[in-house]
């Protein structure tokens, strides 16, 4: 500090000035950009409209785009703060190679040809299914595309999956069983023109505030909120449910029940677009109020209440995020919030849709496209004719195609701890934070023989771990589309360069294939992520994610248009699925299927008599690799924190503040600051789970949907006592 | 091999990309945005006479997003740790009836602004057309005194510049036809800019200014109007109700009042000393107690942001009790040099020097009293605060006074006195405290009675120590310097606890605070 700025005779007057912009208004001068850059936000999959200002070469700003159909402008606090990101002191900058226990820097040539000749090694060595790769929501559709084609017929391994299994998998397998396919039916738009929205297990206000204008939108709706814990969401209801940890399907059931019942069902829907009624009927028999109000701890009022207010409704919206996949019965769960929608007929109308609200930016765009969990364009593996279409559009043998998919992720990592999976690539995902029951995954990752990690970020718990870093460009630095729950793809382009030797993922993967000599063949003559883009408006032309129509200059023209758009189609306007009431099945109808309520796998117990949830907070996005450097965000919500009933809080003898630890059979998570609230029930308690450094998923458990294979995050079984620890990190 | 320069650019984290595989030119990208204009969330004419802008809030709208945070430290250029609009929550009720909510606030642009009523150099300005409470970071000497002043936290000192700042309402985007920042960012409309009638809130602002989470409205007439949700449990807490933390000791001020206040006292006990005929170096002693008030008056200048400017803080004397202090103080300072130098001399005007140097230090004493009575700190607007500052000179000048050999052990009673009353006035404090309806006054004797605990007795054993113990036991002039350094290191103790122990009125803030907890 200088003597003048000591004296006081400079208060920094430059650097807390003010101009007035033409664009901006009366602004702090540091803020006004040389020129905007249009794009979309790059943090959930809400799909927000923005712009980016630059100066220098900087970003410095960032606007809402007023004209965007999904924000009308607004941005919530990551997104206005979404410029920091790209100036963290954490992003990688050059790519790492492992020399003597080391991470070194290396060059990019060094880099790709140890990582080529170290997988191809362990694959001629094991067999081509010894790599396993896990990609992420959050690259751009181009990216996932061509990655897709990269690992399967590039480096011919099937074990590839995404952090999307974590997230909405249980969404894709029941849509897919319901309906045939995967595909959110619904639109934003219909949150403003439903008459009641039922929200399951979703707190929209913490983890997609944006959405809320929607809501808000709404003069005649009823809005009814499903969750154990008191939420900034069940705040907005009219009606709330505070039903017991993971009851829902009792309660669906329990609606379903009490429609057939009282006639408030759509027949005519029933009989000319479903199939399997009767069976239906018979399964949700047992469902009377008084056992589904024994399960879910709902009064009788309460579930007839919610039966009547959805069964009356002329257009019911029912809106479901984490609290419903997030559980081994996830799928099933869709299934049932899918019968619902079915024998009401509520569904391709106007404010009518089971509408699964997606994670991340463009987990929608891996769905389409990606090459994982199906073939691009919601082919199916198991199909031949799709197998056939594909091969012809790509020019290759069909028998390059694999017939059924690889292992799911949570498998990749049980095969990584049993050595059949030797070498693993991840890209743009941290699960040492983000999967379930740490301890496993750690050996998981300690046992391979070659980890990459390709990030925009470096160091990261799990980057730290890596034999390779490759790094990455990330939003604001790239070109591409991203998908939105709404199906509504959304332009992303670069505003400033990436620091260091970064690269576009885009540009990694195509330099991968030349290295593999599989370039020509796959991607001729590609250079940029338009090719990419371009080859899969024909590969998902005539499919139900139809992009054929879709072009770039549409797109920065509308600012985001939603799938289907065959080519040619004149008018551009909001689209739902299966409006005609025409599915994707064999039969053309949607299946009601049969799902009978179980209690979660790991019950509270005289050890751990606790349930656990796990959640969000509004401030905070996953594993915080991005908002932990954004200043402002940690400093709004610095630390994670246990949610506990004042009830148990006086007989532990705990009391606010406190710093505790969390116990499982599996783990212990040390010195979380403890609060002690109403938002929780007696028995339950709740924490965030983005912070390594008190990282939930220490006591989380190995417990997956059979189905979607997505993990049961949202309930075990805990013990909490008085902490020793400050919290440190301890990994 | 990476050439030397390349390598350096690359160690210091320089921006470009040295082998882009696909270069993209970024200007490509480039856009034209819409010029600013005119928005829904302001009123769409001036305030006219008798009539100024307000801030509406709706509590049942708002979902704790924190978007206006955000976006007035993005319109403001602010570092993260200053927030000129902060959220903080409240929570009521019993599970499943639980109800909790968020408050949003800026400046309420008061009708009755306690910062600038305060101010002592006239940094803030309550703009006639608008009604915004606007305050001038040039004139600013960075005294903080606003900061407690204002009982909702609103104006927060920039340790960076040395200059305070608060919300101004984006009077420049607001006086161009445009919504302030955190208005455009809502993605609720909870925040909007309203015109409101003065005279007509000043008879009615008791049901719409005052709201859970927030302080009495009445302290300065808030001017925000909340709406609140329907069915507030009455259990309605603050979600920090627990997280009381000790304040900042200003060790400036600290050494600042003590000593100010022992170097009155012993220059009213020189005169009184004087007026006896006592035979004794009383010249030396005065000035001995001067050199105490100069080293006072010079540790308060380290306080301020902007020492260079401290002159300006004689300015409000007419308004802001802060002015006068230092008014009176120099008054002071300046009678104590006319009447060191008078008995020096032994001039015959001494005694009416020694009386006005009394007076001018009384009175000096009284203003620092006052200002710390303020509505917006509890803990210290009583009659507790201006006795313990007295009680103070009492009971160091006499200490002072005899340790420089001024003053006959048999006088020491006057110490002892003033020992006890003090002892006895910190604890009618703290009773008085604990039997207090206010959040902020139980908070205080919570503090005091949990983390301070130790602080506070020791306290009280270094004052009847220094100021009965030591001087009864013997009336050597070791003793006396002893019983002397005892007293003060109680009454400075004495006066770290009033600072830290003190817990301003504040909204709710959130559960969480990244401020590092005292321990």
């Amino acid at each position: 500090m200088n003597l003048k700025r000591q004296l006081g005779l400079d208060i920094l007057s430059e650097q807390y000035a003010f101009t007035t912009d033409p664009q901006l208004g009366h602004t702090s001068a540091q803020k006004i950009p040389g020129h905007w850059v249009a794009t979309t936000c790059g943090y959930c999959s809400v799909g927000c409209g923005m712009f980016v200002g630059v100066k220098d070469g900087r970003a410095v700003s960032v606007r809402g785009n007023p004209h965007h159909p999904v924000n009308f402008g607004k941005l919530c606090p990551k997104g206005l703060s979404e410029h920091y990101t790209l100036e963290a002191p954490n992003r990688a900058r050059y790519p790492l190679l492992c020399k003597d226990g080391k991470l070194v820097q290396v060059d990019w040539e060094e880099a790709l040809d140890t990582m080529v000749r170290r997988f191809r090694a362990v694959q001629e060595k094991y067999g081509p299914d010894a790599l396993g790769v896990i990609s992420t929501g959050q690259l751009v559709t181009e990216e996932f595309y061509t990655l897709g084609k990269l690992v399967q017929l590039g480096f011919g391994t099937r074990n590839f999956d995404g952090n999307t299994t974590l997230c909405m998998a249980s969404a894709v397998s029941g849509y897919k069983r319901s309906f045939g396919s995967d595909g959110p039916p619904g639109a934003y738009e219909d949150l403003q023109m439903a008459d009641v929205i039922f929200l399951i297990g979703a707190n929209i206000a913490d983890n997609h505030p944006i959405l809320c204008q929607h809501l808000e939108a709404n003069p005649r709706k009823t809005l009814i909120v499903a969750d154990p814990r008191v939420t900034k969401t069940a705040m907005l209801a009219d009606l709330y449910l505070p039903l017991k940890p993971r009851s829902d399907i009792a309660l669906i059931n329990g609606l379903i029940h009490i429609l057939i019942r009282a006639g408030a069902i759509d027949r005519g829907y029933i009989s000319r677009h479903t199939s399997g009624f009767e069976e239906l009927e018979e399964s949700v028999a047992r469902y009377t109020p008084d056992y589904v109000s024994r399960i879910t701890g709902l009064g009788e009022d309460l579930i007839l209440r919610t039966a009547s207010l959805y069964g009356g409704a002329k257009a019911a919206f029912i809106g479901w995020t984490m609290g419903v996949n997030h559980s081994t019965q996830g799928a099933e769960t869709v299934n049932a919030i899918n019968n619902l929608a079915l024998i009401t007929g509520n569904i391709g109308r106007p404010g009518a849709s089971p509408f699964s609200i997606t994670g991340q930016c463009n987990a929608m765009g891996t769905r389409e496209s990606g090459f994982t969990s199906s073939l691009p364009g919601y082919r199916k593996f198991e199909s031949g004719e799709d197998r056939e279409a594909l091969a012809g559009l790509w020019n290759i043998p069909v028998a390059r195609i694999p017939t059924a998919r690889g292992l799911a992720y949570p498998d990749i990592i049980e095969a990584a701890v049993g050595k059949k999976i030797r070498a693993l690539w991840i890209i743009a995902t941290n699960p040492i934070v983000s999967f379930p029951n740490l301890d496993v995954l750690k050996q998981g990752l300690e046992t391979l023989e070659f980890l990459v990690v390709q990030d925009g970020f470096h160091p990261t718990p799990t980057s730290e771990m890596a034999h390779l870093v490759l790094p990455a460009a990330i939003w604001g630095e790239k070109e591409g589309t991203y998908t939105n729950s709404e199906r509504r793809v959304s332009k992303v382009n670069p505003a400033v360069n990436p620091p260091g030797q970064a690269r576009a993922d885009f540009d990694i993967f195509l330099a991968l294939a030349k290295k593999l000599g599989c370039y020509d063949q796959l991607f001729s003559g590609w250079t940029g992520p338009r090719d990419a883009f371009e080859e899969w408006r024909r590969v998902s032309a005539g499919r139900l994610c139809d992009y054929s129509g879709i072009t770039y200059e549409l797109l920065e023209q509308h600012g985001g248009i939603q799938w289907p758009l065959p080519e040619n189609t004149q008018e551009i306007r909001t689209t739902r699925l299966y409006s005609g009431g025409h599915f994707p099945t064999e039969d053309g109808k949607a299946k009601l299927l049969c799902v009978q309520w179980e209690p979660f796998p790991e019950q509270p117990n005289p050890k751990f008599p606790f349930v656990l949830n796990t959640g969000r907070t509004v401030e905070h996005w996953h594993t915080r690799t991005k908002t932990a450097q954004v200043p402002i965000l940690e400093r709004m919500s610095p630390n994670a924190w246990l949610e506990m009933n004042p009830h148990d809080a006086a007989s532990l003898r705990l009391k606010p503040h406190d710093r505790v630890d969390v116990r499982s059979a599996r783990g212990a998570v040390h010195g979380v600051e403890l609060r002690v609230t109403e938002i929780v029930a007696p028995g339950q308690v709740f924490m965030p789970f983005h912070f390594v450094e008190t990282n939930a998923n220490q006591v989380t458990q190995s417990a997956f949907d059979p189905i979607s294979r997505e993990p049961n995050y949202k309930q075990c079984a805990v013990n909490v006592v008085p902490s020793k620890s400050r919290g440190e990190k301890e990994i | 091999m990476l050439l030397p320069l390349i390598q350096r650019a690359q160690e210091d984290g320089v921006r470009f990309a040295l082998t882009p595989m696909a270069p993209q030119p970024v200007s490509q990208h480039v856009v034209q945005i819409e010029p600013f204009r005119p928005a829904p969330g302001i009123p769409q004419r001036q305030p006219g006479p008798g009539e100024q802008y307000r801030f509406h809030f709706d509590m049942s709208q708002c979902i704790g997003c924190k978007c206006c945070v955000v976006a007035c430290n993005e319109q403001n250029g602010n570092p993260p740790e200053i927030n000129w609009r902060r959220v903080g929550e409240i929570e009521g009720g019993t599970y499943p009836n639980t109800r909790r909510f968020h408050v949003s606030m800026g400046c309420n642009h008061c009708v009755e602004p306690s910062c600038l009523i305060g101010c002592p150099v006239d940094a803030y300005k309550k703009d006639d057309a608008t009604g915004i409470v606007l305050h001038s970071a040039d004139q600013c000497i960075g005294c903080q005194y606003c900061t407690w002043n204002c009982s909702y936290g609103v104006p927060q000192y920039n340790p960076q510049r040395g200059v305070v700042g608060k919300c101004d309402m984006c009077y420049g985007r607001l006086t161009d036809g445009g919504e302030p920042a955190c208005v455009t960012a809502c993605p609720q409309g909870a925040i909007r800019v309203e015109i409101v009638n003065i005279s007509q809130w000043i008879q009615d602002y008791g049901g719409s200014a005052n709201a859970p989470g927030l302080p009495a409205a009445g302290d300065s007439i808030s001017t925000t109007r909340i709406t609140t949700p329907e069915r507030l449990p009455g259990d309605t807490k603050k979600a920090d109700f627990w997280r009381v933390k000790p304040e900042s000791p200003h060790w400036p001020l600290i050494v600042m009042t003590v000593l100010t206040q022992l170097s009155v006292g012993a220059l009213a006990t020189i005169w009184v000393q004087q007026m006896r005929g006592a035979p004794a170096p009383l010249g030396l002693a005065a000035v001995a107690a001067l050199a105490v008030a100069v080293l006072a008056l010079s540790a308060s200048i380290l306080h301020l942001g902007r020492p260079i400017h401290a002159y300006r803080a004689l300015k409000m004397w007419r308004r802001s009790w802060l002015s006068r202090e230092i008014l009176l103080f120099s008054a002071f300072s300046a009678m104590a040099t006319l009447y060191a130098a008078a008995l020096w001399r032994n001039l015959a005007i001494g005694p009416l020097f020694g009386v006005l140097t009394s007076l001018f230090g009384v009175a000096g004493v009284a203003a620092s009293g006052y200002i710390y009575r303020v509505k917006a700190r509890p803990a210290w607007n009583t009659r507790h605060t201006t006795a313990e500052f007295f009680l103070t000179g009492a009971l160091l000048g006499p200490l002072f006074a005899a340790s420089v050999g001024v003053l006959p052990g048999g006088w020491l009673a006057a110490a002892a006195a003033a020992a006890s009353l003090q002892v006895f006035n910190q604890a009618a404090k703290f009773l008085r405290l604990t039997a207090a309806e206010s959040f902020e006054m139980k908070a205080s004797s919570r503090l005091l009675s949990t983390a301070l605990k130790p602080h506070l007795l020791l306290r009280g054993a270094l004052a009847m120590g220094g100021g009965i113990v030591l001087p009864l036991l013997s009336t050597g002039r070791l003793t006396e310097c002893l019983a002397l350094v005892v007293a003060a290191a109680g009454e400075i103790l004495g006066r770290y606890l009033f600072f830290v122990s003190v817990v301003p009125k504040n909204m709710a803030a959130s559960y969480l605070t990244a401020d590092k907890e005292a321990a």
